[in-house]
């Protein structure tokens, strides 16, 4: 169970001028510039919750999750994981969490793989039973056994995601916190990491806090998802409602052999709207009010294009979706 | 306490095997360490040659001297090297992250990453030195004196330790406190002179603010020139050294707080 009571997170920067002059001015300087990462947030995790915590770059997810584990400490407001304040009592709460970071291992980079997990059951103080029991579920579901004797700098970033799940596993936390767990990696590494977590969250529970700019991710896991943007949700609920909201927006990109006016071209009655985009155009629509044939027939035969993509919608046009509604 | 033992070793494997990992660079290591070592004792042999004594004090009496201070330096050097990764990258590169989330505190993390096996090579020449030049001179091999020198170099390597961690902590401040930490801890080098031969300034500077004086320079006089009562030097040591190791923790804990980690 995650509470979090009006979360606000403000990091100090000293304004900097730029060039070497501006950084001695700096030097001498005591001004600051304070950068809200996190505004005043409110949210409730139920436990053995999938729920995928979305929004641009730079939006305040991943300041988020530092405080909920225990890292940061948050500047006003408080984060409580079954109660306790995690970055207060973080030896209490850090055996209950499990903290993946896609961008940083929390291996250690020298040693065998198999030698970080043995330091790891005496940080954790994990039985001989539970040890093996979880090694040969993690071994299955994650394909880790052929490299645990692998120095994890020589793994593949692959390689290396999966080994850092069973890692953050071992202890059979009650909490995962994955940050971008799928940055980087190709589409059969995604699948098999999905499945994991699909599988763990069937057999222990376990409540998990995913951060991730694929929308396959959230599709596939999250039954909840909620939206940041600029340190503030902009959205907490249901993946479907969204889904319904927006409906089935694709985008088609095309690369047209004829000479044509924007303008001039089928709208098929406003459902579908055109954006230029160097020699390539953009056609968006809403895939349960305008059929997909219609669309590819006229852009083949009137257009006469030599090639074709399909693109659903991203975490980026969802984003810009509900900041227009909200203006509107 | 025996969980915490146990996971020390267990760490400490861990740090043995990765260096073995890197077997050459660990020999560079080992022969740097030695090169540093005989640079810095040929620079006293040089100073004492051009002059017949230096305040007194022989060569052999200089080598006592420098091979006493490397005990605790060694004895530091091989159970807290971290702490230098700390003030210098850890901080500022995130990479403390993976620490902050684990039911361990985060210091005890940081002294257990690493066993400096160049620590060990360091001990021997510090002990070499000691006896081949405590045989050249007259040292008086009394209980007491004895005594002072095992008490300074396990409560001199805590006092020691314990600068490098108010030092290494101001990070979590600044984010880089290396430069800081390095000033305070070359104050060490200079107690590998006689202290009475500095101005009354820097004598009261190693006495009560950066007190190496406490575990080097007083306990050799004690062999030298049985100048000091053994036990209340001793005495002096195991208090200053345990009220810094106290204040370290205290500061450590305080500003572990404000650590940022990085933007990703």
């Amino acid at each position: 169970m995650i509470q979090i009571q009006n979360l606000t997170k403000v990091f100090k920067k000293p304004i900097r001028k730029e060039g070497v002059l501006g950084m001695l001015k700096t030097l001498f300087s005591t001004k600051y510039e304070e950068i809200v990462a996190v505004n005043d947030i409110n949210l409730d995790i139920a436990d053995g919750e999938i729920v995928g915590y979305i929004g641009s770059n730079g939006a305040g997810k991943s300041t988020t999750i530092k405080m909920m584990c225990g890292i940061l400490t948050p500047s006003s407001g408080k984060v409580l994981i079954d109660g306790v304040e995690p970055y207060r009592y973080r030896r209490k709460v850090a055996s209950k969490i499990g903290v993946v970071f896609g961008q940083k291992t929390q291996l250690w980079w020298d040693i065998p793989l198999i030698e970080s997990f043995k330091v790891l059951k005496e940080i954790y103080q994990i039985s001989d039973a539970d040890y093996r029991e979880r090694m040969d579920f993690l071994c299955d579901t994650l394909g880790i056994r052929d490299f645990l004797n692998q120095a994890v700098r020589t793994l593949s970033l692959g390689q290396r995601m999966r080994a850092d799940l069973a890692a953050a596993w071992l202890h059979n936390p009650s909490i995962l916190f994955l940050d971008e767990p799928t940055i980087g990696l190709d589409v059969l590494v995604k699948q098999r990491i999905r499945e994991a977590i699909k599988a763990m969250n069937a057999k222990y529970n376990t409540t998990v806090i995913l951060t991730t700019h694929d929308m396959q991710d959230i599709e596939d896991l999250c039954s909840r998802i909620v939206l940041i943007e600029k340190g503030v949700i902009i959205y907490d609920g249901p993946l479907a409602e969204i889904k319904h909201r927006f409906g089935d927006l694709r985008t088609l990109t095309v690369n047209p052999k004829v000479e044509y006016v924007v303008d001039e071209l089928n709208t098929f009655g406003g459902k579908l709207t055109y954006l230029q985009q160097e020699s390539n155009l953009l056609l968006k629509f809403n895939a349960e009010e305008l059929s997909m044939e219609h669309v590819i027939d006229y852009v083949f035969h009137t257009l006469k294009t030599a090639d074709l993509k399909v693109s659903e919608i991203t975490i980026e046009d969802v984003v810009r979706n509900i900041l227009e509604e909200q203006e509107a | 306490m025996a969980r915490y033992i146990k996971l020390y070793f267990t760490c400490i494997k861990r740090s043995i095997i990765t260096r073995l990992e890197y077997k050459r660079d660990t020999f560079i290591s080992i022969f740097n360490f030695f090169l540093t070592n005989v640079a810095s004792i040929l620079s006293i042999w040089m100073i004492m040659e051009s002059i017949p004594s230096l305040n007194g004090w022989t060569m052999a009496e200089m080598g006592f001297l420098y091979g006493f201070s490397m005990l605790p330096v060694a004895l530091d050097h091989i159970f807290t090297d971290d702490l230098w990764t700390v003030a210098y990258f850890k901080v500022r590169n995130g990479d403390l992250d993976r620490m902050f989330t684990k039911p361990v505190p985060v210091l005890f993390q940081v002294i257990a990453e690493t066993f400096q096996l160049e620590g060990l090579g360091e001990l021997i020449v510090g002990i070499v030195m000691l006896s081949v030049c405590g045989s050249m001179v007259s040292v008086t091999w009394t209980f007491g004196a004895v005594f002072v020198l095992i008490i300074a170099t396990l409560f001199g390597a805590l006092m020691i330790t314990s600068f490098k961690i108010i030092f290494a902590s101001l990070a979590f401040k600044f984010k880089r406190s290396g430069q800081l930490l390095q000033v305070a801890y070359n104050f060490i080098s200079y107690t590998r002179y006689p202290i009475k031969i500095y101005p009354a300034v820097i004598r009261g500077l190693l006495t009560f603010v950066f007190p190496f004086a406490l575990i080097i320079s007083y306990p050799v006089e004690i062999f030298l020139f049985e100048t000091y009562s053994p036990y209340l030097i001793a005495g002096v040591i195991v208090a200053a050294s345990c009220a810094l190791f106290a204040l370290s923790i205290a500061i450590w804990t305080f500003l572990e707080r404000r650590y940022e980690s990085t933007g990703s």
